[in-house]
Parts: structure tokens; sequence; C-alpha cells
């Protein structure tokens, strides 16, 4: 099959593919099911799986292989909230949030390089649509404000007055655009690879994409990093101490 | 100036424009960055971590241009 232009075929190949719902659940519209949900699905699985398989016999120096990886893995990023936040305590708190927030978007990242992805029907990377990175970064907005809430009571309000109470609407517009950047960079990442390698490959199916696959993957690491950064960041400023 | 000359031309000024600043900041960053790796060779691991993320928020605006820039063509 050729496609007229590349454009056309990205379109077709990306926005079609995983959009239209697979299946509806008694036949009620709004529960729509799509390639992205059953992904989404089947991510949870496997790290549900390999959380239990890592934990099951938990000792204190790990004898098992996949525990032994999820100690690095969780150690290395425990590492680097901690240069953000300044004290282990605190990221030891919030670990739970921001932990998951990085398994979880490294995971989606990666599965739109798995073989098939955009093309069978089922498997589809979640960051790749708005929806998915739009939630994660509500639930960064709104766990910003119920942890500054819960660490300071209802004085955590006068950070937005705070320097000169002029500056109140800047401060406002700016904690609505933090969960626009947030979910913008990362769907941006994710959803341009993938229409990038879908036109490289109507351009040239054989070896083309893989440069840009690659990069692909590279990018996916370190979007996942800045996403988890940036959650951090905010979470620590908005419950941070007396000065 | 057909309406879809336009759409063709304003992706294209959006991704070229998005593509040179950015690309001019993350030049000017990377240098910053070398310059005190060799200034100081222990502090590498840490000034390595944050020339990374600096990148990844020039990268950004260069993905907002990108991204315009395919939501037009689907106008097209």
């Amino acid at each position: 099959m050729f496609f007229a232009t590349p454009v056309y075929a990205a379109e077709t190949a990306g926005h079609g593919a995983g959009h239209a719902p697979l299946f509806t659940p008694f036949g009620l519209d709004f529960l729509a099911v799509s390639s992205v949900v059953t992904t989404m699905w089947g991510l949870m699985i496997v790290i549900s799986a390999a959380s239990y398989l890592a934990t099951r016999t938990l000792e204190k120096i790990p004898n098992n292989r996949l525990q032994n990886f999820m100690e690095f893995l969780l150690e290395s990023v425990m590492g680097f909230l901690t240069q953000i936040t300044g004290d282990e305590k605190r990221t030891k708190k919030y670990f739970p949030l921001l932990g998951s927030f990085f398994i979880l978007i490294l995971a989606s990242n990666y599965s739109g390089v798995l073989p098939g992805a955009g093309h069978v029907p089922g498997l589809q990377a979640p960051t790749s649509t708005l929806s998915v990175t739009a939630a994660f970064a509500i639930v960064v907005f709104f766990s910003t404000h119920y942890y500054g809430v819960k660490e300071k009571g209802l004085a955590y309000f006068k950070h937005f007055i705070e320097p000169i109470p002029f500056l109140l609407p800047l401060n406002i517009m700016e904690e609505f655009v933090k969960p626009l950047s947030l979910s913008l960079r990362l769907y941006g990442n994710v959803f341009g690879e993938e229409m990038v390698v879908a036109g490289l490959f109507s351009l040239l199916p054989l070896f083309l994409p893989i440069p840009m696959m690659i990069l692909g993957l590279l990018f996916g690491l370190i979007q996942a990093f800045v996403f988890t950064l940036l959650a951090t960041l905010y979470i620590s400023t908005a419950t941070a101490g007396h000065h | 100036m057909s309406a879809e000359g336009l759409i063709g031309l304003a992706a294209a000024i959006a991704v070229s424009l998005a593509t040179v600043f950015p690309g001019l900041s993350q030049g000017k960053t990377a240098t910053a960055a070398m310059e005190a790796i060799a200034r100081q060779p222990e502090a590498a691991g840490d000034i390595r971590t944050s020339l990374i993320i600096s990148l990844a928020f020039m990268e950004a605006l260069t993905i907002y241009g990108l991204l315009v820039a395919i939501l037009l063509l689907g106008k097209l």
C-alpha cells in the first residue's frame, strides 16, 4: 500500500487506530474502550505482577534478581529526588506518588516502541493521547495544593500574595499554566515521535525509522524523568518549611 | 493565496521558528555546561544531570511548535 503523502499515512496510522473504540461494554457509548485503555490495563497488570513477584520473599540482602533490580531502580530515583527536596525524610513521605509517576510514565513511553504499537488493534502507548497526560498533570495539580494545605493549614494560600499583592493574577495564572505545560510536554514528545516514525515508515519501511526510534527511547526516559522532577519540585515548594 | 496554501505556509513557519531559537539556547546551555565541567571535573555528574534537565525544558518549546504544525496539517 502506497499512500499519497507521508502526512496522510501518519494521520491514518497514528490517529485512527488509537482512538477508535475497540468495544463498548454493556453497549454504553461513553464507556467505549479504545486501544489506549487496553494498553493501560496491560501495563497495570505487568507492573503489579512484577511488584508482587519482587516482594514475595523480602530479604534484607536480596538474593532475588527482580527484587535487586527494583531496589536499584527505586534507590536511583530516590537519589535524584532528594537532590531537589533536599531532605530524605520528605522524599520518602511523597515517594509513593512520585515513584509511581516515574515507573508508569516510563513504561507507557516504552510501550510505544514495542513491535506493532499503533498498528495492532489493542496496543497504543497511553501517553500518546492528551487525555492520559492531562490526567497525570491534574493529579499533580490537586496533590500539590492538597499537600500544601495538609502541611501548612490554610495559611498555605498566603503564598499567592507573598512578595507583593499586585502579583496575585500572575501567581494564579502560573498555577494553571503548570499542569498545562506538564501535560503538553509529555504528550508532544511521545505523539511527535510516533508521528515522525509513521511518516518515515511510509517513506521507506525498512531501516529508516530506526534512528528515530532510538531517539524515542532516549527521550522517553528523559521525559519521564523531567515529569517526576517537576512534580517533586512543585510539591516540595508547596510544603516548604519555615524560611 | 488560497486557504490551503496559507495553512501549509503557517505550518512550515511554525516548525522552523520553533527549531531555530531553542536550538540557539540549547547551544549556549551546552557551552556553559562544558566549560563548567572543564573547570571542575569532580562535579561532572551534577552538571550533567542539570544539563539534561535544562535541555528537556528547551526541547519542550520545540515540541509545542511541532504540535501546532501537526494540528495545522491535519486541517489541510
